[in-house]
Order: C-alpha cells, then sequence, then structure tokens
C-alpha cells in the first residue's frame, strides 16, 4: 500500500467509526473521504479479492444476497455490499470496512449499478460479472435499455477475461460479440411453442435484422426462448437451465435445476431467475448441487422485503413497486395465492418514487379482476391516479375504497374482511407507511429494506 | 343497439413507452359506458394498414432505437395512413407517434429521419436536454383544461394547417419557445403528453369516440353518447 493509499484508508476507515459511532449511519461518506484523498484507492483495497460483479436493472438485491449465501458454503470470507450502497463511494467504504483475511484470497461479492461498473473496473479486474436482466426503468435514470446494457459493456470492455454469466432468456445479453468467456442460464421447462411477447412488451426486435422476436416459450415479459423468424437468430445454448418448474405460491417457489431440486422461501418467477443466477455463479466457483440448496433453505431471511407485519389480526405484507415489469411480477405473485386476500395500492411521485406516474399503465391489473378481491384500497399523494388504473381495471366502486390519508389506510385495513392484506406501495409511500406502523407500535423500526 | 368500432394500435409492440398502452385501455373503458365494442388490432412492421379496415387509431410514443426502425417501416403505410386522416379518420399520436406523422424528425444521434408528412410539422433536437414534467394546456375552442406529463426531447414545429392542441398554461409544450402543444388536424389528434393523455384527459377520449362512431354510423344518433358525462380524474 502506497503513503497516499495508507493516508486515504486510514481517513476513510476513522470517518466510518466516528459515523457509525456517533451517528449511527453512514455508508458513503467514509468511501467519498477516501477517494477524495486517493482517486485511485479501489485498486489498492480489491487487489486482494476475487471479485464477482453482479449488475442489471431488476434483482441485484436479491440475487446478490443469494450468490453470497451459496459461495458461503464453500469460501469462509466473502465481502460484499449492504443493499443500495452500489455506486462507487458506497463500493469502496464496503472495502475499507472488510477485516483483514487471515488465509487465503478471499471473494468478495458486489452488487453494482449499471453506470458503476466502469468505476469497479477500471481498478479491478473481476473474476466474473453476472447480468441479471435489463427493463426499462420507469425513472428513465439511465433511459432506454440500449443505452443501459452500453454502460454496462463500457465497463466490462476494461475485463475481457473475466467470465460473464448471464441471463441467456433476455435478448439483449446475446446482442453484442464481447471477448469474454460467457454461460448462460435460462428458463427451459416448456416444450416448444411459438408465440410472440404480448404487445406491450420492451425489447423484442432481433438485434441481428430488427425484426420482431418469436419465441417457442416465454417466462415474462421479453424473457424465454426466443428466436428471430427471419434471420435465425437464437437463445443461446444454456449452461445452466430451469428444467422442472414445480409449486409457486406468494411465499415459496419449488423448482429443479440441472435436474437437481431446490426449494426457495418466497414467490414471484422473478426470484427464480435470482435463485438460478447464485446457482450458476455457485456452480462456476465449485459449488456443489446439494451445498447450493442448503443454502437456498438456510437464508430465509435475504427475502426480507416481503415482510408480514401484524396490524391488530390483519397479515399485512407491503410490497415495493417501482417498475412495471417488477409491478406486473408482483400481480402475478399476489395472483397464485390460494387464500382470499385484500389489496392496497399506495402512489407517490416524488423523486425516489419516480415522478412520472405514466408506468402504473404498464402494469397488468387487470389480471385481478377475475380474483373477486373483497376489499381494495387506493391511498396516497397520487392517489386519483391509482384509482382510477384500479376503476379501468374493472375493480367494482362497492368495493373500493378511496383514502389518501395513510393513517385512514390503516383504519381501513383494520376492517377487511379477510385475513391477510397485500399494500403495494411506491418507495416513499412505503417509508410513509411503515412509519405510521412504527408510530403504531405494529413494527419495531421505521426501515424495513 | 350496440356499436362496433375496429381500432388500430400503429406498431403497439414497438412504439410503447411511459404507459401509452393506458390510452387503448382508457378509450375501452369510455367505450364500454357508450356502448361500443372496441376490436383492437396492433399493426406493425411488414403488416399493412389498410384505410378502409380501421375506425380508430392509436400511435404511441418509442424507444430511440425502435423508433427510428418504425420510421423505415411506416413509408410502406404512408399512402394508406394519409388516406385515413384526410378522410376524416380519427387518429391519436403520442410523442413518437406525433412527430412520424410529421414530416421529420431529428434522432438521438443527430440524424434526419423522414416521417410520411400527413401533418404538415416538423421535430428538431434539443441538444442534451430533455422537457420533463407536469404540464398543463387549455384548448382555446372548447376551453376545455388537459393534464399531463412530458418527457422529450424532440422540439415540434406545427405547420399552418394545424392548430395546437392547447396552450401551454404551465410546463413547456411542443419547443419551449411558442406556447403551442400537441396538434389537432381534421379528427387527427398529437400530443406529447404522457399520463397516459386518455385517463386524466377523458374528453379526448370521448371527441376520438364519438368522431369516429358519427363516421361509421352516419345516420344514426348519437346525442345520448355525446352527453356521456366525464368525472375529472386527475
Amino acid at each position: 500500500m502506497s503513503f497516499r493509499s495508507g493516508v486515504a484508508t486510514f481517513a476513510g476507515k476513522s470517518s466510518y467509526w466516528f459515523l457509525h459511532t456517533f451517528l449511527h449511519g453512514g455508508s458513503s461518506l467514509p468511501g467519498k473521504i477516501t477517494l477524495k484523498l486517493d482517486p485511485n484507492i479501489l485498486r489498492t483495497l480489491g487487489a486482494k479479492y476475487d471479485v464477482v460483479v453482479i449488475t442489471g436493472t431488476n434483482g441485484k438485491t436479491l440475487t446478490t444476497a443469494l450468490t453470497v449465501s451459496v459461495l458461503h458454503e464453500k469460501f469462509p470470507t466473502i465481502l460484499t455490499n449492504p443493499t443500495g450502497s452500489n455506486m462507487e463511494q458506497g463500493i469502496v467504504t464496503t472495502f475499507l470496512n472488510a477485516k483483514n483475511p487471515k488465509t487465503g484470497r478471499p471473494l468478495a461479492v458486489l452488487e453494482v449499478d449499471e453506470a458503476n461498473v466502469i468505476k469497479v473496473t477500471q481498478y479491478i479486474e473481476p473474476k466474473a460479472f453476472v447480468f441479471t436482466n435489463i427493463f426499462r426503468d420507469q425513472m428513465d435514470r439511465y433511459g432506454e435499455i440500449y443505452t443501459t446494457y452500453q454502460k454496462i459493456l463500457d465497463g466490462v470492455a476494461l475485463a475481457p477475461k473475466a467470465t460473464i454469466i448471464a441471463n441467456g432468456d433476455s435478448p439483449i445479453f446475446h446482442s453484442k460479440e464481447l471477448p469474454n468467456p460467457i454461460e448462460y442460464y435460462g428458463f427451459d421447462d416448456q416444450p416448444d411453442t411459438d408465440m410472440k411477447a404480448k404487445p406491450n412488451t420492451d425489447g423484442v426486435l432481433c438485434p441481428n435484422c430488427e425484426h420482431i422476436l418469436h419465441y417457442h416459450s416465454l417466462t415474462y415479459s421479453n424473457q424465454g426462448k426466443y428466436f428471430c423468424p427471419n434471420c435465425g437468430f437464437s437463445r443461446p445454448e444454456l449452461t445452466y437451465r430451469l428444467t422442472k418448474l414445480g409449486a409457486q405460491t406468494p411465499t415459496s417457489s419449488k423448482f429443479e435445476i440441472d435436474g437437481h431440486p431446490f426449494k426457495i422461501q418466497v414467490g414471484g418467477t422473478y426470484n427464480i431467475y435470482n435463485a438460478l443466477a447464485a446457482y450458476a455463479v455457485g456452480r462456476f466457483m465449485g459449488v456443489e448441487p446439494e451445498q447450493i440448496s442448503n443454502a437456498f433453505n438456510a437464508n430465509q431471511q435475504v427475502f426480507g422485503r416481503q415482510e408480514v407485519i401484524d396490524v391488530d389480526g390483519k397479515r399485512v405484507t407491503i410490497i415495493l413497486v417501482k417498475n412495471p415489469v417488477g409491478l406486473d411480477q408482483v400481480l402475478h405473485m399476489i395472483g397464485t395465492d390460494t387464500q382470499p386476500f385484500s389489496l392496497v395500492g399506495l402512489l407517490n411521485a416524488n423523486y425516489a418514487d419516480g415522478i412520472d406516474t405514466s408506468w402504473i399503465w404498464d402494469g397488468d391489473f387487470e389480471q385481478l379482476a377475475d380474483r373477486d378481491i373483497p376489499t381494495v384500497i387506493t391511498g396516497g399523494e397520487r392517489y386519483k391516479d391509482i384509482t382510477f388504473r384500479l376503476k379501468v381495471a374493472g375493480i367494482p366502486d362497492d368495493r373500493h375504497i378511496v383514502e389518501p390519508n395513510l393513517e385512514k389506510v390503516v383504519d381501513e385495513i383494520k376492517k377487511v374482511t379477510t385475513d391477510h392484506v397485500y399494500v403495494l406501495a411506491t418507495y416513499t409511500a412505503m417509508l410513509q407507511m411503515r412509519k405510521i406502523l412504527a408510530d403504531k407500535g405494529y413494527v419495531k423500526e421505521g426501515l424495513g429494506i | 343497439m350496440s356499436y362496433e368500432l375496429n381500432v388500430a394500435h400503429l406498431y403497439g409492440d414497438l412504439m410503447n413507452t411511459y404507459g401509452d398502452v393506458g390510452n387503448i385501455l382508457a378509450l375501452n373503458y369510455y367505450a364500454k359506458q357508450m356502448d361500443v365494442t372496441l376490436n383492437v388490432k396492433v399493426v406493425s412492421l411488414e403488416e399493412d394498414f389498410t384505410s378502409a379496415a380501421y375506425d380508430l387509431a392509436f400511435f404511441g410514443g418509442g424507444q430511440d432505437f425502435e423508433q427510428t426502425i418504425v420510421s423505415q417501416d411506416i413509408q410502406t403505410k404512408k399512402a394508406e395512413l394519409t388516406k385515413f386522416i384526410e378522410s376524416g379518420g380519427p387518429l391519436l399520436a403520442i410523442c413518437g407517434g406525433f412527430q412520424l406523422l410529421g414530416h421529420y424528425y431529428i434522432g438521438a444521434d443527430g440524424e434526419k429521419l423522414p416521417g410520411i408528412g400527413a401533418l404538415d410539422h416538423y421535430t428538431l433536437a434539443q441538444d442534451h436536454n430533455r422537457f420533463i414534467g407536469n404540464i398543463v394546456i387549455k384548448n382555446q375552442e372548447t376551453g376545455e383544461t388537459y393534464h399531463g406529463f412530458e418527457n422529450h426531447q424532440g422540439l415540434t414545429y406545427l405547420g399552418k394547417d394545424e392548430r395546437p392542441l392547447g396552450n401551454v398554461v404551465s410546463g413547456k409544450g411542443n419547443n419551449g419557445e411558442d406556447g403551442t402543444e400537441g396538434a389537432i388536424y381534421k379528427n387527427v389528434y398529437c400530443s406529447y403528453f404522457h399520463g397516459p393523455i386518455l385517463t386524466r384527459n377523458g374528453d379526448i377520449a370521448k371527441h376520438l369516440l364519438i368522431a369516429a362512431l358519427q363516421r361509421k354510423y352516419p345516420d344514426v344518433d348519437f346525442s345520448k353518447q355525446e352527453a356521456l358525462p366525464i368525472p375529472a380524474t386527475f
């Protein structure tokens, strides 16, 4: 370590200690201080590690958590960044906090924001990259899916020897020739048919000849066993295959990968993709399928986003929704519930939610109309938008309660006829709701994720 | 009796940003209340659009890449789309769809891409800037106020045969200079509004549906449909 890096590391570590001891927080400021003193600090800090970078628009956090669990079955020391600290400063802080490993070469599994991949690869050559998926973000943070993928590739270009472990069902990950070794994972549990994605789907043009892609099988959005009837472009050979999809409920999924049975304590097809990615990294790093199964069974707390809160006997599940594909998947997931439930939709449009509420129209709320949901409540700062959305989706007025005020929404929740209530909320609406539930003593802390 | 309208969702599989599909959902919602069934069909690449086959059309916005592909393909539909528009066919075009009905637009890489020139506007591009935010406009003829969310890099300038959809009350509009937003030409309504436009401004959905009904069933009295109240949704 150079003198400069030494000073920078010391300053960063001291500030972290200070912030945590006296201010109970600070996950990016220590990184910021360290970076100011030594902009090349990641080279020094990361040199000791084998690094796996996990990136993509959806599923990064859970894939990272699952991958860490899986790799723990074989490797004792794994460094990882806490939720949300996936930009440069947060990553530097993560390395600063690491205890010096006693023996061997430790692993670091990092969730990295799409545009920050290059800020890691400038200094560190990862052993592997994981590409989860690229869906359009309603916030338009980086714009179009092609721009987002290019940002990732700009970072990958600096690490041409790193193995890419990519979602093979996503056509965009097969659109560019890359020098890196590539392994694909995907769903291979259905017989071949010939269909197109539903009309309101993003990214359905053949990257090769710009005709509309067809599919032998589809999971959701534009993911599946795609092929182009015009030029023959098709899904690449899969290294890791989901060979059987078993029972799915809102709180569990059973499936087989490469013939090995697995169960995860969380619902949603998107979470099976996350598990598939973690399996792929595990196998790439030499973890056995039985060990991976142990990891999936042992780690229920990584699925913390779907915490159940007891509100005077009502089981209330708050689920964060933030973009159309995620929303669709959540709607599909709660649709697998065999028990009756009530539904609450809370919409805000602050910066952290996305200031444009148009995206709620891309979510397929129409699939709820057949469910006979006894009570639907809509609220939040933009309650008018979500109210009309559900009205158009076919929710009858006599079952629909409109209540902008979240305190009163809690009162309404207590009155519903079902034991179980799903609350779908945008980011700031979820924080407000949790704060109210915390003030009333239903949850311990204000922050659940 | 009940009525049927055939709706062309132009390039619905490629031009579908920011909830624009909500316009189809809103059309359906109001059509049901007017005793009208909509048969919606996506008309996309290498598929024919025949003017006589449709009573109403919707054309949404797209991502840059998809829009360049549509810019090429739509030339094959230019004659029939122009015929549809000139014969009073009602059409709603948003963002990229609005741009492609005009003469040309400037793409993301500065290239000039052709529209079909059925309407007399053209679109330039801002340099590394977008108009993003809530917008309110007022239509001077009807007195109606419309609410939307704009998110566009394009700067559109209307031709002499076009009236704006409204004048900007707050927000940027077509180009941030002349106070216009959107365009009206015959029964064509154009706008940069997402939100989507018809979910927040049911009056426009009603105008489109009434125009389509009167054109398809010229001998029927639609005063009952015209009297349908449109409660505020925004």
